[in-house]
């Protein structure tokens, strides 16, 4: 079976053929199963925005590949236009994307797009509405006269009706509060629950990936520094810190207790499950 | 008794059309808030987006103007332009999106551009600004033009450029929310610095908790009204009520508070601290 | 990467050159540009092409950058040389055939123009190399600074420019990033007519425009917040002060211009 996306040495430079030429991403061999959801992390300039915008030709490499479902996305002008409907791209603050009249006609941009039949459309429209919780009272209003929140569930709806089979989001949490993140982080595993779905999430930040992913790949010069899975990559809170990245601050928690000689796991990311090692912990001291 | 130096009294600001294009009706953004805010502290203000917490941001420059209620900056009440005018060179403010509030080529000019505004002589122009720049630790920057900067190299470039027209108040809506990491880090490190080397009053516009926990004062701003006010200790102790207004509480503080214990703890070390201590009195 | 581009074409340097206060290089570079319309003999343009070459040289402009300045005006040099050429008669004939007579007062004529075109090219492209555009808004301002009388609104068209000038770079940016936002929406910006791609540019504008109105209402409250009520009552930190540097600028000018205009006297008129 092949993968949903595989890239093969990819490469890409900036300024290209001046002397100022460097790489963005330097040959990067990733493979993202079907149905996986795997979180990019990495610090501003790490490669993670080059990289994605690969994944549904909106760069082209400078060498090697981007196979979406085992094809080269660059064999043919046809391939690359499915390509962008394969791999459906979520960018950062994607409110700034709306444009249309109603709300409606903004989530249909893209299944327009794809040509489909008005009854297919609406279908689409109607459920990516409500895979992201736009109100239906909504969807003849102006996107402009919702509140920040709900523009950008209406942006990634707006993606998410082309039904891509690879979703990708880029920061899908920036500037958002605490109950809007966990709302968001809610509606992705809901999507992915249902659709099945590859998702990719990227971000600099852990705390919003811990706990949801099934992998993560960590992008640090250009290149992948790390990957495996989110038990594995954790683990190396220190490596992870000298790459400008910060790691949960339960996860410190537990690396300090470990310095203290507390014999505690080293792979903690989410409050519950520290609060049940440490619940189990005292409960087995006292037995004693 | 220390000197106050901005004063709600029982504002309400309700939005209108005319305000916020956005709004398709009137709604209050503030109803009847009353604090005081002291030369010299950190206050953080705490809210989720829509709370009304950079309504309360605008009020404290006179940008915005109570419908109801009072505003004072060290008595100013900002009726009329040059009052409005007088109370802005008391209280600097810096805004989220560090593009927007950057008006020239080249960074040094830009630090510039208030302490111009104000008239100043131009050789103590160039004092300021160069020691604003020296302060956010971007003097070496000082030639380059901000485009090609970082997000947080541009909110310290913003920041310099409140130092240089030497407000005594510093007022930062969400200067972060649109940072990185290491951005984020950058400027928390300039406010407090602000705050703690230079004596200035900071308020903090945020809905980052881990930012609130470094002020002396946390102001939790829910649906328009001031609910909670105090230290930090205070204010995340009640994890609960923090919850019920859309917020969080630093992991550090949610674990000790769910594993029973009952000091309010704020940081990392005191967390690990006391989780030693009960695991040590368990044994 | 898009972020880096810079506006105009400014080549960082310490030249004297560079060194010149901005308002003398503004109004001597318009001088010489007066100057090369007054030459008449190619004695007297030959001083002016001398001076712009020397002025390149001092520059610190590499060569090439400043070839690269008359590249665009290729073809309008090609233009004018043939139609010189071919339409003005006098002098020797060196070529008649098909009803074309190419003659040397044709030949000299079309010489003289370009070398008239290429000199004024050079030195004002040495003004843009060796100035950045903030200086040069800046220079205008203070020498436009006398229309304020007429009230004509010289500080306020000034800080347009500066801030046209700042966010040129931040817009190209964010076109960028709408395009790619709705070209991963299936948009198709690059096929079809001429009315269809101008329809394919509704999902840019428009978002273009609101963030732009967005940025505009933000900008002019941080403008309003460091205290800004226009050009009353401004100082400036950067003060421009005229040295012995720029008079002696001035002097060479004005040496230059005797001097063209006595060579001009003493030798024959091309044109």
């Amino acid at each position: 079976m092949s993968y949903a996306i595989e890239t093969v040495n990819l490469t890409h430079y900036y300024s290209k053929g001046t002397v100022q030429q460097v790489a963005a991403i330097n040959d990067v061999n990733l493979q993202i199963e079907k149905g996986e959801l795997v979180g990019i992390i990495g610090h501003t300039g790490s490669g993670k925005s080059t990289l994605i915008s690969h994944f549904n030709g909106l760069l082209k490499p400078d060498s090697g590949k981007v196979l979406v479902d085992g094809v080269d996305i660059w064999k043919d002008k046809e391939t690359l236009r499915q390509s962008r409907f394969k791999v459906g791209l979520c960018f950062q603050y994607p409110e700034y994307q709306l444009f249309e009249e109603t709300v409606y006609r903004d989530i249909a941009f893209g299944p327009k797009n794809m040509k489909l039949s008005e009854a297919e459309i609406k279908e689409r429209v109607l459920r990516a509405a409500e895979f992201t919780g736009v109100k239906p009272e909504h969807l003849n209003k102006s996107p402009f006269d919702l509140s920040g929140g709900e523009k950008r569930r209406v942006a990634i709806a707006g993606v998410m009706s082309m039904e891509p089979q690879v979703l990708i989001f880029d920061e899908p949490a920036a500037g958002l509060d605490p109950k809007g993140r966990k709302d968001l982080v809610e509606l992705i595993k809901n999507y992915r629950k249902q659709t099945g779905s590859t998702v990719i999430i990227v971000s600099h930040s852990m705390e919003d990936i811990a706990g949801m992913a099934d992998r993560i790949v960590v992008m640090n010069n250009s290149s992948v520094a790390m990957q495996g899975s989110v038990d594995e990559v954790y683990s190396r809170g220190n490596e992870l810190r000298s790459m400008g990245l910060n790691v949960p601050e339960i996860t410190e928690i537990f690396a300090k207790l470990r310095a203290k000689g507390i014999d505690v796991p080293a792979n903690v990311y989410t409050v519950e499950q520290g609060e049940k090692i440490l619940r189990s912990l005292i409960e087995r001291r006292s037995a004693r | 008794m220390s000197e106050k130096i901005i004063e709600f009294d029982n504002v309400t600001f309700i939005y209108d059309a005319d305000d916020d294009e956005s709004a398709v009706q009137a709604y209050p953004a503030l109803t009847d808030v009353s604090l005081s805010i002291n030369k010299g502290e950190f206050v953080a203000v705490l809210g989720h987006n829509g709370s009304g917490k950079s309504t309360f941001a605008k009020l404290c420059n006179a940008i915005l103007e109570p419908t109801k209620g009072k505003v004072s900056v060290k008595g100013i009440v900002p009726d009329t332009e040059e009052k409005a005018d007088e109370v802005r060179r008391i209280v600097g403010m810096v805004f989220q999106n560090p593009d927007n509030q950057i008006v020239a080529t080249i960074v040094e000019d830009d630090v510039a551009f208030g302490p111009e505004n104000l008239g100043i002589e131009p050789a103590e122009i160039r004092k300021r600004v160069d020691d604003a720049l020296k302060c956010v630790n971007m003097y070496d920057f000082r030639h380059r033009e901000p485009h090609k900067l970082s997000g947080g190299q541009k909110q310290r470039v913003a920041i310099a450029g409140v130092i240089a027209m030497q407000t005594e108040c510093i007022v930062l809506d969400e200067p972060t929310a649109m940072l990185d990491p290491m951005g984020r880090d950058e400027v928390m490190q300039t406010i407090k610095r602000l705050n703690r080397e230079m004596g200035i009053t900071v308020v903090l516009v945020t809905h980052f908790m881990d930012e609130a926990v470094q002020a002396d004062r946390v102001v939790v701003i829910d649906s328009g009204r001031m609910v909670m006010d105090g230290t930090p200790k205070e204010v995340f102790s009640q994890v609960e009520k923090l919850r019920s207004c859309g917020l969080d509480v630093p992991q550090s503080t949610e674990i000790c508070h769910d594993l029973g214990i009952k000091e309010c703890v704020l940081d990392v070390d005191e967390c690990v601290d006391e989780i030693a201590r009960l695991l040590g009195g368990a044994v | 990467m898009i972020r880096d581009i810079t506006i105009g074409q400014y080549y960082p340097g310490k030249s004297v050159l560079h060194r010149l206060d901005p308002r003398m290089k503004l109004i001597i570079t318009f001088w010489l540009i007066v100057v090369i319309f007054l030459c008449k003999s190619f004695f007297s343009l030959g001083l002016i092409a001398l001076t712009a070459v020397v002025a390149a040289a001092i520059s610190s402009v590499p060569p090439k950058m400043i070839l690269k300045s008359l590249k665009p005006i290729v073809i309008i040099l090609v233009f004018t040389a043939v139609l010189n050429i071919l339409y003005t008669e006098g002098g020797d004939v060196y070529f008649e055939r098909w009803g074309i007579a190419i003659t040397e007062k044709g030949v000299n004529t079309a010489v003289f123009t370009m070398i008239r075109i290429v000199s004024l090219v050079v030195i004002s492209s040495l003004l843009t190399y060796t100035t950045t555009p903030t200086m040069l808004t800046d220079a205008l301002e203070r020498i436009l600074s006398p229309l304020k009388i007429f009230k004509i609104k010289v500080h306020t068209l000034a800080m347009m420019m500066t801030l046209a000038l700042r966010f040129i770079p931040t817009l190209i940016e964010e076109i960028e990033r709408i395009m790619n936002a709705q070209k991963a929406r299936g948009a198709d910006l690059e096929s079809g007519g001429l009315v269809q791609r101008a329809k394919a540019l509704v999902p840019i504008f428009i978002p273009l425009m609101v963030s732009s109105f967005r940025r505009a209402y933000e900008l002019a409250f941080a403008m309003t917040c460091r205290c800004y009520t226009g050009g009353e009552g401004r100082t400036r930190m950067k003060q421009m002060k005229l040295g012995f540097r720029d008079f002696a600028a001035l002097l060479f000018c004005v040496a230059v211009t005797v001097g063209v205009i006595v060579l001009n006297h003493f030798f024959e008129a091309v044109i």
